[in-house]
């Protein structure tokens, strides 16, 4: 018997690391609609819909484009306008960050955050602002950081940035 | 005419006294109403602000100083300058750091002083990200939205001007009250909203990706949804879930013509540096006491120096609030 057990060890090795392993993708961002949507075949407003989803669906993430989720829903995969849904709680430690996955490290932080930690800690606040005084040193620091136009479209042209022609929305 | 100043000065007061009323006020609709407050706000000019805004930041440095990583620090205003440079006003004295700490916020301190906390860069995972949210206080700064709200505090009163004019450190002073609590105070959910729009504007005429700032609001709804506790953080403030309704309401009409945008890899920090030292750890149990909370009974959030946690103030001031 113990033979037998100690035979198939390995293979029991195998199967819970294969349990594990799937068990990583769930993970996976889960979504759960904002107001009622319909979700479409193709990242775009004027797309064909796939299906109209209703306030309190979920689905998950699997890519992103633009403003655009692509989801897999019950009721079928298509793209969602990010912004009518939101976005289950990270959970600590369950970030998928280490799988590289286009959509886990998009809404999961580059390290792992607890939430609780940010709970525990108190940083700067209100009181500590009012409290404050003028800290020379740390203004010289500042003033010795400051990038020169120059320096900043050098900056700019080497992460292949180029400015856009684009209008301001509804602001007074 | 003078009954309604009057009435307004009584108002703001109360708004800028910091409670928690100052959020669901509604200052714009006021600065609609009133053009003779937008005048008012003209008369700091921008010497005066830039002053202002130096006092500010200064003093924010006492409360929490930038991280020991000038690479970093450079970096970043590189970044912020060149977004500066997509507004209207691209020459004032830009200056952006990240501050060492590990509370989650962002400030915007009059005449082009950007501040962004370690918390919140180490939650950002691409440049466009930071863009949005150096965006945001940009956008803060460019609409004069600190400054509008100064100037009507009796401290800066056209009489207590006139009374000051040789004595410009003292108007800096009065004008900024007792300290850089100023950045505390909360702007009225309008400024919001419309420094959100700036953000995703001019991250997109920087030529990045218009949505960084989305994703972040994103996140930190994520964040907040995760117990009563933090949501109760936003009592006070637009939560992100109604800012990203806002955001995406006015940008509905506008993605098929925004620009795709890039998303180059965000700096990050020196691994040599230490994370930020917890200011006042709080005990374990006051974390779990705090997450058990009834939702009811969560409607009064405790007050800080009691040992306890203001869990109203953890996220306060979230981008230059």
């Amino acid at each position: 018997m113990a033979a037998t057990l100690k035979h198939f060890m390995p293979a029991l090795r195998m199967m819970l690391a294969a349990f594990f392993l799937a068990a990583a993708p769930a993970a996976a961002q889960q979504v759960t609609l904002e107001r009622d949507s319909p979700l479409y075949a193709e990242p775009r407003l004027d797309a064909s819909q796939v299906t109209q989803l209703k306030l309190g669906a979920t689905g998950e993430v699997v890519g992103k484009q633009g403003v655009w989720l692509n989801l897999k829903t019950a009721g079928g995969s298509g793209w969602l306008f990010s912004f009518n849904v939101r976005f289950q709680s990270q959970q600590a430690g369950s970030g998928d960050s280490g799988t590289g996955s286009t959509a886990g490290r998009l809404f999961s932080p580059r390290r792992t955050v607890a939430v609780t930690s940010s709970i525990g800690i108190r940083g700067i606040e209100e009181e500590d602002l009012k409290q404050a005084t003028f800290n020379a040193a740390q203004m010289k620091l500042l003033d010795g950081y400051v990038a020169t136009r120059q320096a900043a479209e050098r900056g700019a042209r080497a992460s292949g940035l180029a400015p856009e022609q684009v209008d301001f929305m509804g602001t007074k | 005419m003078t009954i309604r100043c009057g009435w307004l000065a009584a108002v703001l007061m109360s708004a800028l006294a910091g409670h928690a009323g100052a959020a669901s006020f509604d200052l714009g609709r006021l600065f609609d109403a009133g053009k003779d407050v937008t005048a008012a706000a003209k008369s700091i000019d921008e010497t005066e602000e830039i002053e202002i805004g130096r006092e500010v930041a200064g003093r924010t440095l006492g409360a929490a100083p930038l991280v020991a990583d000038p690479e970093l620090q450079a970096y970043v205003n590189r970044v912020g300058r060149w977004i500066a440079m997509q507004t209207e006003r691209p020459d004032l004295p830009w200056h952006f750091g990240v501050l060492d700490t590990a509370s989650v916020n962002a400030f915007a301190a009059p005449g082009g002083y950007v501040l962004i906390t370690r918390g919140l860069y180490d939650l950002l995972d691409s440049e466009a990200q930071l863009a949005g949210v150096l965006g945001h206080e940009i956008g803060h700064i460019v609409q004069r939205h600190h400054i509008k709200v100064m100037q009507q505090s009796a401290a800066v009163s056209a009489g207590a001007r006139l009374a000051q004019r040789d004595n410009r450190s003292q108007l800096v002073n009065n004008a900024i009250g007792t300290g850089a609590e100023v950045l505390a105070r909360g702007l009225d959910k309008d400024a919001e909203f419309e420094a959100d729009r700036i953000g995703v504007v001019l991250a997109a005429r920087a030529g990045y990706s218009p949505y960084g700032l989305v994703e972040v609001l994103h996140r930190l709804s994520a964040r907040a949804a995760d117990d009563a506790s933090l949501a109760l953080l936003f009592k006070t403030h637009p939560a992100p879930g109604e800012r990203l309704t806002q955001l995406g309401d006015a940008l509905a009409p506008r993605v098929a013509q925004l620009p795709a945008g890039k998303e180059p890899a965000i700096r990050e920090v020196n691994p040599n540096v230490p994370p930020p030292v917890a200011a006042r750890p709080v005990a374990a149990e006051g974390a779990r006491a705090l997450q058990q909370q009834e939702p009811g009974a969560a409607q009064t959030s405790k007050p800080a120096g009691e040992g306890g946690i203001d869990p109203a103030g953890i996220l306060r001031g979230i981008f230059g609030r």
